[in-house]
């Protein structure tokens, strides 16, 4: 097995090492601001139907101009969005029923709300260089800006599912600008063990355990098909990868395993076909285990999953690769 | 072992590294890789999709019900 697969094996139990001492302490600084659960959401209708579609921000959100085109196609389903495809949303005029945030990074995710503190740009080079939102790329503090009077004027009529894990600036950030909150726990490990860490913070704030599948989208996925119960679900920004040509400096992971892997840092990287656009796209270890972990789920979910992303490495018998117009011509027509 | 060698002479015997070590390195290397990587949410299989306590079936799997 080459470097980049090797490592993504192990990254479940790396997650938890790296992820659980930093979002347990997120939830106890939270806990005084917990009020509302995720479950209050499952009685409110959310879209038309049975259809939704879950965005996250993958660079085939801009590549394929989805947003705009989701706009366009006239869908009447439920939006779901992650924290890092809001901004998009928002400019392209979609606005989320739902947005789903549960990274417990101190300083980045607030950004993805736009952060109203930020008088200079970070040293942190994250927003600059990341695939996700070009527009950060391109003029930093401009598009925080733009981004904190666009989320504003938007707040009151967002509804955030949040993970207790988040950083108070994000649940700061989200109550400032008028966001009405429903928390939930990630679930960190097997809950009927009994020194389970999901077990003790569901009895310590009475709040469910969602499975997270690794990263916020799919996390997203798992909120729209099991508390909301949409049984026909398209993904858009589902990229789990780079498309051809993307430099290695600007993947999500580079300045980590270029530390870690040194000269060696480009075997971390994976290629793989996509067989919708013909073409290869590459991937690293991170993103490679979030595609695994979403195709294992994806076998015992109640819905059906269709990936409208029209690029990245995410498909499979359950998770097939159809064109946007296509999904949304049949959810119209159902 | 190279930085213990320098000289003007040559080893009559041929002194290479063990497997061992090396795999010691590749797991050392990998191990520190993993401290740094990984995803934002973890990942528990087979245990569903959301568990809202005992007594309530986590919902949203082909063989459960609703909770």
């Amino acid at each position: 097995m080459d470097l980049g697969r090797r490592i993504a094996s192990k990254l479940n139990e790396a997650t938890f090492e790296r992820i659980a001492p930093v979002a347990l302490a997120n939830a106890e600084r939270n806990r005084s601001r917990i009020d509302r659960s995720i479950l209050e959401l499952a009685d409110r209708p959310f879209g038309d139907g049975e259809a939704a579609i879950v965005i996250a921000a993958g660079p085939s959100l801009h590549r394929r101009r989805s947003l705009e085109r989701l706009r366009d196609g006239g869908f009447r389903g439920a939006v779901v969005a992650v924290d890092g495809a809001l901004g998009a949303c928002l400019r392209a005029g979609v606005v989320p029923h739902l947005v789903v945030t549960a990274d417990p990074h101190a300083e980045r995710i607030v950004r993805w709300f736009g952060d109203p503190t930020l008088t200079a740009p970070p040293t942190d080079d994250y927003f600059r260089r990341q695939e996700m939102d070009p527009a950060h790329a391109r003029d930093e503090m401009g598009a925080n800006r733009d981004l904190v009077a666009l989320v504003d004027r938007h707040g009151p009529r967002l509804i955030v599912a949040i993970a207790t894990s988040a950083s108070p600036a994000v649940v700061g950030r989200c109550e400032t600008a008028g966001m009405q909150l429903f928390w939930w726990n990630p679930m960190f490990d097997d809950y009927d063990q009994p020194e389970s860490v999901s077990r003790r913070l569901h009895r310590d704030n009475g709040l469910p355990c969602l499975n997270g599948g690794g990263n916020v989208g799919t996390a997203a996925w798992v909120m729209t098909h099991a508390l909301l119960g949409k049984r026909r679900i398209g993904l858009l920004g589902m990229d789990f990868s780079y498309p051809p040509g993307t430099p290695l400096t600007g993947t999500q992971y580079y300045p980590e395993l270029r530390e870690m892997l040194g000269d060696r840092f480009a075997e971390g990287y994976i290629s793989l076909p996509n067989p919708f656009l013909g073409e290869t796209w590459f991937t690293d270890p991170a993103y490679y285990w979030f595609r695994d972990v979403f195709l294992e789920m994806a076998q015992e979910a109640d819905c059906e999953t269709v990936n409208c992303t029209e690029g990245g490495i995410l498909h499979g018998d359950r998770v097939p690769m159809v064109a946007l117009d296509e999904f949304l011509a049949k959810v119209a027509r159902a | 072992m190279t930085k213990y060698l320098r000289g003007n002479y040559e080893l009559k015997a041929t002194v290479e590294e063990s497997a061992e070590g090396a795999q010691d390195a590749t797991e050392a290397f990998e191990r520190k890789a993993l401290s740094r990587l990984g995803g934002s949410i973890c990942f528990v299989s087979k245990k569903g999709f959301l568990w809202k306590g005992d007594g309530a079936d986590g919902s949203g799997t082909k063989d459960r019900q609703q909770a």
